[in-house]
C-alpha cells in the first residue's frame, strides 16, 4: 500500500510542461516579490470550498475532508518548493449566489492564489464568468461541471470524478463489451445531467453497433410503469439507468415485479448508499443480475482503496468511526487537491496563475484514486473518463475485468 | 426619547455618504454583496407591499423575480435589445403576469391565497426549469455582460451605482405610494376589507393593483440583478428564497418600509457571515429568528418605534 500511496503522492506525472524533469515537492522557493496575490516565499494560499451545510452537506463535506488532508500530508513532506499550503475554507451551500459569493471572498478578499472547490454541478457554473475575468484558476472538487467545461475556458477545470458525458459513455461500453448487449433500454432524467450523459450514450452505441430505446423520466417521478413497459416492449438485453437513487429505487422495484430478468446497471449517479437501495427495494432477489458504476479504482474497501481509507481513519477518527462514514464521495476531493499540487509542482519555484492554469490545460497523471488518468487536453477540461463496473448481488460487491474510458471527444 | 427630525436626517446623510463610498473603501467581494442586499431590498419592499401593507399572503414573489431575470437575460442576450428596455420589458411582463394572478386569486384569502400562489410559484420554476428552448432549462442560462447609457459593466463596481441609483428610486416610490391614497386604501383592506369597502374603497381593484406591484418590483429586481449576475440557474428561484424575503419582512416588521429595509439588510448579513460557521448556521439562523420573534415581535421596525417614539421607524 505505500507503493501506491507514494505512486499518488508523487504524482507520477505522465507528460506535463516540456522539459520538466519529474522532481517531487523540491524543497527550495523562489525568493522576491510575487506578480499574483497568495503567494510568499513560505506559502501558498488555496480557496478551498464546498457545500458545508443543508441538505447538499452530505455531497461535500467529505471531498472537502479528503482534499484537505492530502494539502496536509502535503506540507508534512515540506511543501511544494517549500511553500506550505495555506487553506482557506469557505462553505458554497450549493446554490450559485452563495458559491459566487464564496469565490469573491477567497479570491478578492482572502487574496488566495487559486481556487479548488464546489460540489454542485449548477453552482459552480456560476463561477464561470468571474473566475475567467479574474484569470484564476479553477479547479473543481467533485462537481462534474459539464456545463463549465465544454466549451473548454483557459482557467475552469473540472469533472474529477466523472464528466457526465463519460458516465453515459462507458456504461453504454460495458453493457455492449462485457454483457454483450445489442438492444439496450436506457432510462435517463430529463435534466441536463440526462441530456449530457445521453449525448454519449448514444455516441458509444452506435459505435459499437447496438440500438438505444430511450425513457427520459423526471427526477421527481412516483411512478415508473410507463416508462418501464415501453422498455419492455423493446425486449432490452440491458437496461441502463443513469438516474439518482430514488427513481434508481422505483425502477428496480417494478422491475422486479414484472419479472424483468436482464442485467441492470445502475450508473455513479445513484450508486451513493447502496445499503439503502437494498433497503427501499425490499429484496435482494431484484439484485440478481445488477452491476454499479464507480469511478474509483477498486471497490471502496479494496486494497486499492486502502491508503486512501487508512489516511482518513487517521486524520479524521471520529468521523470515521460514525455510521456511513466515509461517504462514497470522499475519495474524489483527493485527485482534486493533487491537480493543484501537481500543477503547482511543474510551475516551478515561482509559480503565476498563468503558469499553473498553462501546465493545467496538459496535465496528466495518476491519481492512485480514480479509475482512469486524471487527464486534460487542448479541448478537454474534463478530468475524470473511465469507469469500472462491480456486480451487486445486495450484500458483495465483484469487482469486473476492465476499466472502461469514454471515447467521445468534444469537438469546438 | 423621540429621535428629532434633525437627527433623522442627519443619519439620512450620514448613511448616503457612506453608501456612496462604499466601492472605494472596499473589495469587489463587498461590493457584490451590497449589490445583493439592495436587490433584497427591493425584493423585500414589493412583498411588503403585498403582504404587509395589504395583507395579502401571496408566496409567489420569487417567480416574478425569475421573471425579471428571465425576459431582461433573453432580451438582451438574444435580441440585442438595450439592457435598460429589457429591464422595463421584464419588470411589464412580470407586471402583467401579477395582474392576472391577482384577478384570478383576489377572492382567496390567508391560507388558501398561500397555497395557491405557492402553487403558481412551484409552476413558475418548473416552466424555468423544462421550458429548455428559452431558459436553458436545467443547464441554467448564461446572463450577457451589461451596457446602460453607453457604460459597461464588467464588475460589481460597476454595477453598484446603478443598482443603488435604481433601489433609491424604488425607496422614494414607496415612500410616496404609502402616502397617498392608494397606500391608505392598501392598509384599508388589510385592516377589515368590509371597514374599506364602506369607506369607498374598491377592494378588488385594490388587491389586485397590489398584486401587480409587487409583482413589478420583483420583476425589476430580477432585471437589475441580471445587469451584475452572469448566470441564472432555476434552482434559485425556489420556495427557500420566497421564505428569505418573506423572513425579511417579517424580521424587519410588516407594513413598514424602514422595516422592509432593515429586514433585508439584517437577514443578508446574517445569511453571509453564517457561511463562516458552517456546522452552527441553521442552528444559530433558527435561534436568531426565534430571538427576533421573542423580543421584538412587530419586527425591528414595531421594536425601534416601540423605543423611539411612532415617527423614528416609518
Amino acid at each position: 500500500m505505500k507503493t501506491m500511496f507514494r505512486a499518488a503522492l508523487m504524482g507520477l506525472v505522465l507528460t506535463g510542461s516540456a522539459g520538466f524533469s519529474a522532481q517531487a515537492f523540491p524543497v527550495k522557493a523562489g525568493q522576491g516579490s510575487y506578480s499574483d496575490p497568495g503567494i510568499t516565499d513560505d506559502t501558498i494560499k488555496i480557496g478551498l470550498f464546498a457545500p458545508l451545510s443543508g441538505p447538499a452537506q452530505a455531497y461535500g463535506e467529505d471531498p472537502l475532508n479528503a482534499a484537505r488532508m492530502w494539502y496536509e500530508t502535503v506540507n508534512s513532506m515540506g511543501g511544494i518548493w517549500g511553500r506550505k499550503i495555506e487553506l482557506v475554507i469557505e462553505d458554497d451551500r450549493c446554490n450559485a449566489n452563495d458559491l459566487v459569493a464564496a469565490v469573491k471572498k477567497l479570491v478578492e478578499q482572502d487574496k488566495v492564489f487559486m481556487i479548488n472547490g464546489g460540489s454542485c454541478s449548477a453552482a459552480a457554473v456560476a463561477a464561470q464568468e468571474y473566475v475567467t475575468r479574474a484569470k484564476v484558476p479553477y479547479v473543481m472538487l467533485n462537481a462534474s461541471g459539464d456545463g463549465a467545461l465544454y466549451p473548454p475556458t483557459d482557467y475552469i477545470f473540472g469533472a474529477i470524478s466523472i464528466s457526465q458525458r463519460a458516465v453515459g459513455g462507458t456504461a453504454v461500453d460495458f453493457a455492449t463489451r462485457h454483457l454483450k448487449g445489442k438492444k439496450i433500454g436506457y432510462i435517463n432524467h430529463d435534466d441536463a445531467y440526462g441530456a449530457w450523459n445521453l449525448e454519449t450514450a448514444e455516441f458509444t452505441a452506435k459505435e459499437a453497433g447496438a440500438t438505444l430505446s430511450v425513457e427520459s423520466i423526471n427526477p421527481n417521478i412516483t411512478d415508473v410503469t410507463a416508462p418501464l413497459l415501453k422498455i419492455r416492449a423493446f425486449n432490452p438485453d440491458v437496461i441502463i439507468l443513469t438516474t439518482y437513487a430514488r427513481p434508481a429505487t422505483l425502477i428496480l422495484k417494478k422491475a422486479h415485479e414484472l419479472g424483468m430478468k436482464m442485467p441492470i446497471i445502475l450508473t455513479v449517479t445513484g450508486t451513493a448508499n447502496l445499503k439503502q437501495l437494498v433497503d427501499n427495494v425490499g429484496t435482494k432477489d431484484a439484485f440478481k443480475n445488477f452491476y454499479v458504476q464507480d469511478v474509483i479504482n477498486d471497490t471502496p474497501d479494496g486494497p486499492k482503496q486502502k491508503w486512501v481509507l487508512d489516511m482518513y481513519k487517521k486524520r479524521y477518527p471520529e468521523l470515521a468511526a460514525k455510521p456511513d462514514h466515509p461517504t462514497p464521495y470522499m475519495p474524489y476531493g483527493i485527485p482534486a487537491a493533487q491537480t493543484v499540487t501537481h500543477a503547482l509542482l511543474l510551475a516551478g519555484p515561482n509559480p503565476t496563475r498563468e503558469g499553473v492554469a498553462r501546465i493545467m490545460r496538459s496535465l496528466t497523471f495518476e491519481s492512485g484514486v480514480m479509475a482512469g488518468l486524471i487527464s486534460y487536453g487542448e479541448n478537454d477540461r474534463a478530468g475524470q473518463e473511465s469507469s469500472i463496473f462491480l456486480k451487486f448481488d445486495g450484500d458483495k460487491q465483484e469487482l469486473q475485468p476492465g476499466v472502461y474510458v469514454s471515447r467521445w471527444v468534444y469537438k469546438p | 426619547m423621540p429621535i428629532t427630525l434633525p437627527a433623522k436626517l442627519g443619519s439620512l446623510a450620514v448613511a448616503l455618504i457612506a453608501l456612496i463610498v462604499l466601492p472605494h473603501l472596499t473589495t469587489g467581494y463587498v461590493v457584490y454583496l451590497a449589490n445583493l442586499m439592495l436587490i433584497y431590498i427591493i425584493l423585500a419592499l414589493g412583498l411588503n407591499i403585498l403582504i404587509g401593507e395589504t395583507g395579502q399572503f401571496g408566496l409567489a414573489h420569487v417567480a416574478f423575480y425569475g421573471i425579471g431575470i428571465y425576459t431582461t437575460a433573453i432580451l438582451a442576450g438574444r435580441f440585442d435589445v438595450p439592457f435598460p428596455v429589457a429591464i422595463v420589458a421584464g419588470m411589464l411582463l412580470a407586471g402583467a403576469i401579477g395582474f392576472l394572478l391577482g384577478a384570478v386569486s383576489f377572492r382567496m384569502r390567508d391560507i388558501y391565497l398561500a397555497l395557491s400562489t405557492f402553487a403558481f410559484g412551484e409552476a413558475m420554476q418548473w416552466v424555468f426549469k423544462s421550458w429548455d428552448d428559452v431558459t436553458n432549462g436545467p443547464n441554467g442560462m448564461r446572463i450577457p455582460q451589461a451596457s446602460m447609457f453607453g457604460f459597461r459593466i464588467t464588475n460589481d463596481h460597476d454595477a453598484y451605482y446603478i443598482v443603488l441609483a435604481v433601489t433609491i428610486v424604488v425607496v422614494l416610490a414607496t415612500v410616496a405610494l404609502m402616502r397617498s391614497r392608494l397606500g391608505r386604501a392598501f392598509r384599508a383592506v388589510r385592516e377589515s376589507e368590509p371597514a374599506a369597502l364602506a369607506l369607498g374603497v374598491n377592494v378588488r381593484l385594490t388587491k389586485v393593483i397590489a398584486f401587480t406591484l409587487s409583482a413589478v418590483y420583483a420583476g425589476l429586481a430580477g432585471g437589475v440583478y441580471a445587469s451584475f449576475s452572469s448566470f441564472i440557474h432555476p434552482d434559485s428561484l425556489g420556495f427557500t428564497t420566497t421564505i428569505l424575503v418573506l423572513t425579511m419582512i417579517v424580521v424587519g416588521g410588516l407594513g413598514s418600509i424602514a422595516g422592509a429595509i432593515m429586514g433585508a439588510l439584517i437577514l443578508g448579513l446574517i445569511q453571509e457571515l453564517l457561511r463562516q460557521a458552517p456546522s452552527y448556521q441553521e442552528i444559530i439562523y433558527g435561534v436568531i429568528l426565534i430571538l427576533f420573534m421573542m423580543y421584538a415581535p412587530k419586527g425591528v421596525a414595531g421594536a425601534i418605534k416601540a423605543r423611539f417614539g411612532r415617527s423614528a421607524a416609518k
